[in-house]
């Protein structure tokens, strides 16, 4: 059947998660006319169960994923063993995308972030940039970004208490966050009794915890309920719409203009290019019929592996080696948060059963560049945070520390008396990228439809085993003061899929390094934006995703100001 | 709010019926949040515990059931702490999971039950159900270390699978089939699904209400 061709639009946008969903407005409100491709549908308050089973072990068995259709591959260097394929994508297609379920926490990055390169050489020399890694200094700095950061926190919600107000430090918040022009839109989430336990704690061994920010409603918000704090925030969607989604917040408003057109179940195969090497629109599937949406800029803003994969898949005359690819730059400099906690047992209930992951305490003096790292052999640090929230499977599925055998009687009358009294610690250490660790297209495994799945070439690198050692000994230190009786490190080994990946999209000034710049538009075509954290050159120690957010905005407020010179 | 689960004083709260949601939570929630706020109205009116069900579509042979049962029964045995895994459903869970979200591991189950009876009928001539509890212990102990029987070398794989499709069925859901009676919340003190969790409920010494519902009875009502 041949594709039909659609009228052309202003700008076609591909996903609609937390950087896309969130793009949409100020384009709306613009007077753009917007097509919204969605691989997803929608969700309603009463689609989100409190069920861990369907949230958590089958990850929405009720939505339709394209994702689960195209899992990347995974292998450890580039000749090394490949990781067994997970059952699941670890991300979700949806209106709102990957945002419906995320935890929400909405951390800023910091100064130090933007600078890791120059600031490290500047402090340690060069030698301290471990070896084989690529990284660059963002091309924007902190106080550029601030700007975006405040109007995405005011926007979609974001609670929390501030620590650096305008460079005056406040110890309730994060005395280590870089200055905000003002305090939060709404207070942190509510105190709960085993975080505060953690967090005093904490304050005994000299450290500065705080309540994390978290894009959750600590109080009503914009005429949305505040948390109930029902225990199935991780994976989970909200029933009661405190989760501020791009679902229920931004979609919705860009909507009202009656600026965007949101088409649902939109398989994107393609992105089109003409001779000139600019965009030309978008090819998609919908219900078994081909479409060809054309448009005068694209906006990218699938999630990082789909955001390389379908710039590689997208070859033609201009862009033989795919689009936005003839510098070769595509798929390199990825990186992802590695998975590096360590779980505590104490001798008393700890009540984490209810609450959201985000309601827990944070600590960040072992983050960034908080500290001395002469003789340490590692860049940044760590951020660590106990979440609230302990699922039943989950609570159950826990380490038996050595006191107990798997399985059996002995098993069970471990976890009747243990399954409520041990907590994990978190420790996301700032990741960079090195020469070879990138993504490309599988050889050999396809999708459904025949294209080629992405492949993540990865490794652990010795910085980074002795900055997630050096974070594991800060997180059991943690632990064993708020009392803990036994401590169980997870393993230190590379991690495939995550939902912290970074990368294959780099943001920079350089094009021969760099794929987008500093405006998120491609060195290459210039009527192509990219969103999503494939744009972040450094991965931080926090999660992404107002970060995200925050320079999704940026390049959408860039293409309005320049729309007459970029859409030509 | 303070203190209204530390002190149940509703009938309902004790009874065992509407054990988690009372009428005076959801109030207290949404009044404390925002009028509008979505509360599912089924919630308040619904009385009953949740039902437990045979698989909803069969998938295993009769002997490969009766293998499944008995296996799930020594990796949560009923004890001195409860009922086990067998009395939770967790094998119903198993197999209405192969008929459906696990469809793609119900070969791996046909060979690690069969294997499991090659590994009975080599120790004792019996299979695997028929052993005594310490015998099966045995075998599942070779399993879970990865010991090798005959030419089937997927053991420990098969172990860890099962395993967590016990654990799954023992403290997940019971609308999934297993966690029956909520025997399994009951064994590790899990308070139960619930729509809201007040302030006091997560103070470290709180004692809460167990909430008797599952995840489609909070939301849609019965079932």
């Amino acid at each position: 059947m041949a594709p039909v061709n659609l009228p052309k639009t202003d700008v076609a946008i591909i996903g609609l998660g937390a950087a896309g969903g969130l793009a949409v407005l100020p384009l709306a409100r613009a007077g753009l006319k917007i097509v919204g491709l969605e691989a997803g549908g929608w969700f309603r308050p009463e689609d989100h169960l409190p069920d861990e089973i369907r949230n958590n072990i089958r990850h929405w068995p009720h939505a339709v994923q394209k994702a689960n259709q195209e899992i990347p591959t995974a292998r450890v260097g580039r000749d090394g063993p490949a990781l067994p394929r997970p059952l699941y994508h670890p991300m979700m297609n949806g209106v709102g995308g990957t945002s419906l379920h995320y935890w929400g926490q909405s951390w800023r990055l910091t100064h130090w972030d933007f600078k890791l390169r120059s600031e490290t050489i500047r402090r340690y020399g060069t030698s301290a940039i471990p070896q084989g890694s690529t990284v660059e200094d963002w091309p924007l700095t902190y106080e550029e970004l601030e700007p975006y950061y405040d109007l995405v926190e005011y926007t979609i919600g974001v609670s929390g208490k501030a620590g650096n107000i305008q460079g005056r430090p406040d110890p309730e918040g994060n005395i280590f966050e870089s200055p905000r022009q003002r305090e939060y839109p709404m207070p942190p989430l509510r105190h709960a009794g085993f975080a505060d336990h953690m967090a005093s704690a904490a304050k005994r061994l000299g450290w500065h915890c705080y309540r994390p920010p978290a894009a959750i409603n600590s109080v009503p918000f914009d005429k949305r309920a505040a948390c109930f704090y029902h225990g199935f925030c991780g994976s989970g969607g909200c029933p009661v719409d405190a989760k501020n989604s791009t679902a229920i917040t931004t979609i919705p408003q860009a909507e009202a203009t009656g600026n965007l057109k949101i088409v649902p179940y939109a398989h994107v195969i393609a992105l089109e290019s003409d001779d000139h090497g600019r965009v030309a629109g978008v090819r998609y599937i919908k219900e078994k019929q081909e479409y060809f949406q054309p448009a005068s800029v694209v906006l990218l803003a699938g999630y990082t592996y789909e955001n390389t994969r379908l710039l590689l898949l997208s070859k033609s005359k201009a862009y033989p080696r795919g689009l936005a690819n003839n510098h070769g730059q595509v798929g390199l400099h990825y990186m992802s948060h590695t998975r590096n906690g360590v779980m505590g047992l104490f001798p008393f209930d700890l009540n984490r059963w209810y609450g959201t992951p985000a309601q827990g305490v944070s600590i960040d003096d072992w983050s960034d560049d908080n500290f001395d790292h002469s003789g340490l052999g590692f860049v940044g640090g760590g951020n660590l945070q106990v979440p609230m929230e302990a699922k039943p499977i989950e609570a159950a599925s826990m380490s038996t520390f050595g006191k107990a055998p798997r399985w059996g009687s002995g098993w069970k009358s471990f976890v009747k008396e243990n399954a409520g009294r041990w907590t994990p610690v978190w420790a996301q250490i700032s990741t960079l990228p090195f020469e070879d660790h990138f993504l490309d297209l599988d050889p050999e495994v396809k999708d459904p439809l025949g294209y080629p799945v992405c492949r993540l070439t990865i490794g652990l690198k010795e910085s980074e085993r002795r900055a997630m050692l050096f974070m594991q000994d800060k997180a059991e230190q943690w632990l064993r003061e708020a009392g803990a009786i036994a401590t169980d490190k997870l393993p230190l080994v590379p991690i495939g899929l995550s939902t912290h990946a970074y990368g294959g999209t780099r943001m920079g000034n350089n094009p021969e390094t760099n794929v987008v710049d500093r405006w998120g538009f491609s060195h290459e075509a210039p009527n192509l934006g990219i969103l999503g954290a494939s744009v972040m050159g450094t991965s931080g120690a926090r999660n992404p995703t107002l970060t995200v957010q925050a320079l999704a905005w940026r390049t959408a407020d860039h293409l309005i100001k320049e729309w007459k010179s970029i859409a030509v | 709010m303070a203190n209204s689960e530390d002190k149940p004083k509703d009938a309902a709260e004790v009874s065992g019926g509407v054990g988690s949601i009372t009428r005076r939570e959801v109030l207290v929630g949404s009044a404390a949040t925002l009028a509008c706020a979505f509360v599912p109205l089924s919630a308040l009116a619904f009385d009953g515990t949740a039902k437990t069900s045979s698989p909803s579509a069969q998938v295993l042979t009769d002997s490969e059931r009766q293998t499944l049962q008995a296996v799930v029964s020594r990796i949560i045995p009923a004890d001195e702490s409860g009922p086990g895994a067998l009395e939770a459903g967790c094998a119903v869970y198993i197999e209405t999971s192969l008929a459906g979200a696990y469809q793609s591991q119900k070969p791996a189950y046909t060979a690690g039950l069969a294997a499991l009876n090659a590994a009975a009928i080599s120790r004792a001539g019996k299979s695997f159900t028929f052993l005594t509890a310490p015998d099966q212990d045995e075998i599942v102990a070779e399993f879970e270390h990865g010991k090798k029987v005959g030419d089937y070398a997927d053991a420990a794989s098969f172990f860890e699978m099962i395993r967590r499709h016990t654990l799954e069925g023992m403290f997940g859901d019971p609308f999934y089939g297993g966690n029956a009676n909520f025997a399994g919340w009951d064994l590790i003190g899990y308070p139960g699904a619930r729509m809201y969790a007040s302030p006091d409920m997560q103070k470290m010494d709180a004692k809460i209400p167990h909430s008797r519902l599952s995840a489609e009875q909070l939301m849609h009502g019965s079932r």
